[in-house]
């Protein structure tokens, strides 16, 4: 699993989060939207995650990925499908549909602990 | 103590990249007060970015007034090359991190005298992947594959082939004893970017520099 390009994202996104998760609260989670262009693999961001949160007052939180999908479109018979690859034939036999995709990386949320956490630091 | 505890969700929705793209966005304007035309160079290890420059500031001379920042994760090698050929060059070690951020940039151009530069190149780290996403502050983004790297290369780099302003081929030099189907090339470029102009180019002999200098003398 290549993790080196989602370890910087990582990183970001935990620079940005401490600047938003309320003090003295239990991070438990975070959640992100990332776009299809974007080409971050959701396993490996999560593994970069608990990488970079490990030993922090964010260790042992869960990263949410929501990862949008290709959305594909068909220049010979007009369908529109979304798809996790770019490259991907239509069924009417077109070879090379064009794909879009975004590239959003926007961090949508946080779940923290209501109580204060002792534990937390 | 003994409440069961319960968790709030904080909405937050908010760019993750948001304080390296104000970053950016300050030196753009900069740069821009200054009539410095800017250029993120991206390219894999070994596809020429280096000797594309060299080729390029030695045709550029007396012609326009560039200055290089130039990435590396270690050695100073790169920097040494095109400083033979251009008074302003900083060489940005970036250490562990595979691609350049704002803030380096930032920093590094303050190690250069700009007044009378009117093109800056950024020469990125070899990595097709990572710089895409970071934005430096520069005008426009040139993404440059070449033959040795084959054919599949804009296909599976799909964020810089859409990103880019401009694409460079370089090694073009070596056609004949490649394999590298280049209509197969353009064909996957224009599917992700139907626009983008791709120019052939050889760093080595020279071929198609011509029309790279052109475009950037557009750029101004």
């Amino acid at each position: 699993m290549p993790v080196v390009h989602e370890f910087s994202i990582a990183e970001a996104i935990a620079a940005q989060v401490l600047t938003y998760a309320p003090v003295g609260k239990r991070l438990r989670g975070v959640e992100i939207r990332v776009g299809a262009l974007r080409g971050l693999d959701s396993e490996a961001l999560q593994m970069a995650w608990e990488a970079v949160t490990f030993g922090t007052s964010m260790a042992d939180s869960v990263l949410e990925v929501d990862q949008r999908p290709w959305s594909i479109t068909c220049s010979e018979c007009g369908r529109e499908w979304t798809s996790p690859v770019p490259f991907v034939s239509c069924s009417c036999g077109n070879q090379a549909p064009s794909p879009t995709g975004g590239d959003e990386l926007d961090l949508l949320a946080v779940t923290v602990d209501e109580e204060d956490d002792e534990e937390a630091v | 103590m003994g409440e069961p505890t319960r968790t709030v969700r904080v909405p937050i929705v908010e760019r993750v990249l948001e304080a390296n793209d104000e970053i950016a966005a300050k030196t753009r304007a900069d740069l821009g007060r200054r009539g410095i035309f800017s250029i993120d160079l991206i390219g894999a290890p070994g596809s020429g970015k280096t000797a594309l420059l060299e080729a390029t500031l030695q045709r550029l001379a007396g012609r326009r007034r560039p200055a290089v920042l130039v990435g590396d994760l270690a050695t100073r090698r790169d920097g040494d090359r095109l400083a033979r050929w251009c008074e302003r060059v900083v060489q940005i070690s970036t250490g562990e991190g595979c691609h350049l951020e704002a803030g380096q940039v930032r920093d590094a151009l303050r190690d250069v005298d700009l007044e009378g530069v009117d093109l800056l190149f950024i020469e990125n780290v070899g990595n097709l992947i990572c710089p895409v996403g970071f934005d430096l502050g520069q005008n426009v983004k040139v993404g440059l594959f070449s033959l040795t790297e084959g054919d599949d290369k804009a296909a599976k780099h799909p964020y810089l082939v859409t990103a880019a302003d401009l694409i460079l081929l370089n090694k073009i030099d070596l056609a004949p004893y490649l394999t590298f189907d280049r209509a197969g090339f353009e064909a996957d470029v224009r599917l992700l970017n139907p626009t983008v102009p791709i120019l052939e180019v050889s760093a080595t002999t020279g071929a198609g520099l011509d029309a790279w200098l052109d475009w950037l003398d557009q750029g101004r």
